[in-house]
């Protein structure tokens, strides 16, 4: 026909993204575990798959179906209601892994955002990356360090499916489930941190210091003494008798800098450093004290 | 500027380029539907003889106000009064002739080649803003629940904002060729077009009907004077 004008970068573009949402398609899969309209789910590998947490409202008879309509039972592997992300297991499964984009969403990129509530087929809208947010606290006792935004319709049952690039490669996990509703993307940095912890622990970690803390100004005297570019720190104003941070020797008045290695500049960043493999870890906790720097070994409790 | 900011400006450039091209293509093939005083509908001149395809909704309740009223308006800017070949109230579309054997008629696509994903544009005329264009892609392919005797009927359905007034205009691929007409049978969010497979055989049944005065139709076909 007249249409295969290979010269043409409209049909070229348009061809490039029908193909991205058959890529991303035959990873993306219906996951039945509500009452209402299921939902979606990303294959991560031949028998596990990422869906949202919000849509699973019960522990066993969960259905999947797959792209060539296979209907397979799966079990929880793991759940996180912090990030909104649940981890499921289809034994004896052969599914089709989607593959993570090597970079996080820009704004302005094009993007399609993909959905399987349904057995009728694939389903796609497009749109185009309209911000990139965070740290934000989900309200469910986790943090978001960052999310995306889109302008890319999130229709009904599209929660726990993918947002891919034109290449159909997977930048996100829709959700509507984070933000009263407000359908957001949990970057595939992210998410695919948290299906590991998922696979490895069923749950996500998070870590427990035992203090209470205000962020405050460094003075001009305490950068010095830090060496690095850094305007606030966290002054502790509590130590909980017999906590993580009692333990090492922590002190009220302390200002906590830094941990693991990393900087630590307000409390959410704080949250967000304090989770996965440090937690039940001795691990350097860099404060400021007196004016000299120092770094103390905290045994990182568990917040149950 | 290096070569890939130089590339994507000129893709960029590409792209502006085919896009009002194609824009300025399907647009010739776009007709005004005003019924009596009511507002505008959309329609695709089908053929190069005056066929033209709209929405039953558009174009059916034309017999409360008399034949003269059915009247279309080509891109060229000139008027035609219509006869309504036929209708079909179920798939929601109509038929109709205008005196016109050179009608710049529209490039028709094989829906059946559809994908999901593509590229689309919807051109129509939404709240009375004539040409009005608007792009996205493929949503889905499904089935939409008719009331009738086919029970359900193929849709294509798209992420386009379509208002009224895109009732009866051309969903287009990136080629320009047609790949079904909007509709606003079923509710919900999602744009919803009858595919150009199903547009097809309902006009090819009307003109068999008309070669073939016997035979019945489902069909409810005008008589010809």
């Amino acid at each position: 026909m007249s249409q295969s004008n290979d010269n043409n970068p409209l049909i070229a573009l348009s061809d490039a993204m029908a193909e991205a949402v058959a890529k991303a398609g035959a990873a993306t899969l219906l996951v039945d575990a509500r009452r209402r309209l299921p939902a979606s789910g990303i294959a991560l590998s031949a028998d596990t798959l990422l869906t949202a947490d919000h849509v699973i409202e019960r522990d066993d008879d969960l259905g999947v179906m797959l792209p060539d309509g296979s209907q397979l039972t799966a079990s929880v592997a793991g759940r996180d209601s912090g990030s909104d992300l649940a981890l499921l297991r289809v034994k004896g499964a052969t599914l089709a892994p989607a593959e993570p984009a090597p970079q996080p969403a820009r704004v302005g990129q094009l993007v399609l955002a993909l959905g399987r509530p349904t057995p009728e087929g694939i389903q796609a809208s497009q749109g185009v990356v309209s911000a990139i947010g965070g740290p934000v606290r989900t309200g469910r006792g986790g943090l978001l360090e960052n999310y995306i935004r889109t302008d890319a319709i999130p229709y009904p049952g599209f929660s726990g499916g993918p947002l891919i690039d034109a290449a159909g490669r997977v930048l996100g996990v829709n959700t509507s489930g984070l933000a009263r509703g407000m359908a957001l993307t949990i970057p595939a940095g992210l998410a695919w941190q948290v299906a590991a912890a998922l696979a490895e622990h069923g749950s996500v970690r998070r870590g427990y210091l035992g203090v209470r803390s205000q962020p405050v100004d460094l003075p001009p005297t305490q950068k010095q003494a830090l060496g690095r570019d850094q305007n606030t720190g966290l002054l502790l104003v509590g130590i909980e008798d017999d906590g993580p941070a009692a333990q090492a020797g922590l002190l009220v008045g302390d200002i906590l800098v830094g941990i693991a290695g990393q900087p630590v500049s307000d409390p959410d960043e704080l949250l967000a450093r304090l989770v996965g493999a440090l937690v039940g870890q001795p691990t350097p906790v860099e404060v400021l004290r007196g004016g000299q720097r120092i770094t103390i070994t905290v045994k990182i409790g568990e917040r149950k | 500027m290096d070569r890939k900011t130089n590339f994507a400006a000129t893709l960029n450039d590409a792209l502006a380029d085919e896009m009002s091209a194609l824009v300025e293509r399907v647009q010739r093939s776009l007709v005004v539907v005003r019924v009596g005083k009511h507002g505008v509908g959309a329609g695709v001149i089908w053929r190069r003889d005056g066929l033209i395809v709209t929405n039953q909704h558009v174009a059916g309740h034309h017999s409360l106000f008399g034949r003269a009223h059915l009247q279309v308006t080509l891109a060229d800017g000139r008027d035609f009064p219509a006869r309504l070949l036929a209708q079909d109230p179920e798939i929601d579309l109509a038929l109709l002739q205008i005196d016109d054997q050179d009608s710049p008629a529209a490039q028709i696509a094989d829906s059946r080649a559809v994908r999901v994903g593509q590229l689309i544009l919807a051109v129509g005329h939404p709240w009375g803003q004539l040409g009005f264009v608007t792009a996205g892609v493929v949503s889905g392919l499904s089935q939409a629940q008719t009331r009738g005797p086919r029970g359900s009927v193929d849709i294509i359905r798209s992420d386009v904002s379509l208002a009224p007034g895109n009732s009866g205009g051309p969903l287009v691929n990136a080629g320009g060729g047609v790949i079904g007409i909007n509709t606003m049978i079923v509710g919900g969010d999602l744009g919803v077009a009858i595919p150009t497979q199903v547009i097809n055989s309902f006009v090819e049944g009307v003109l068999g009907d008309l070669t073939l005065p016997a035979r019945r139709s489902r069909v409810e076909t005008e008589k010809l004077v």
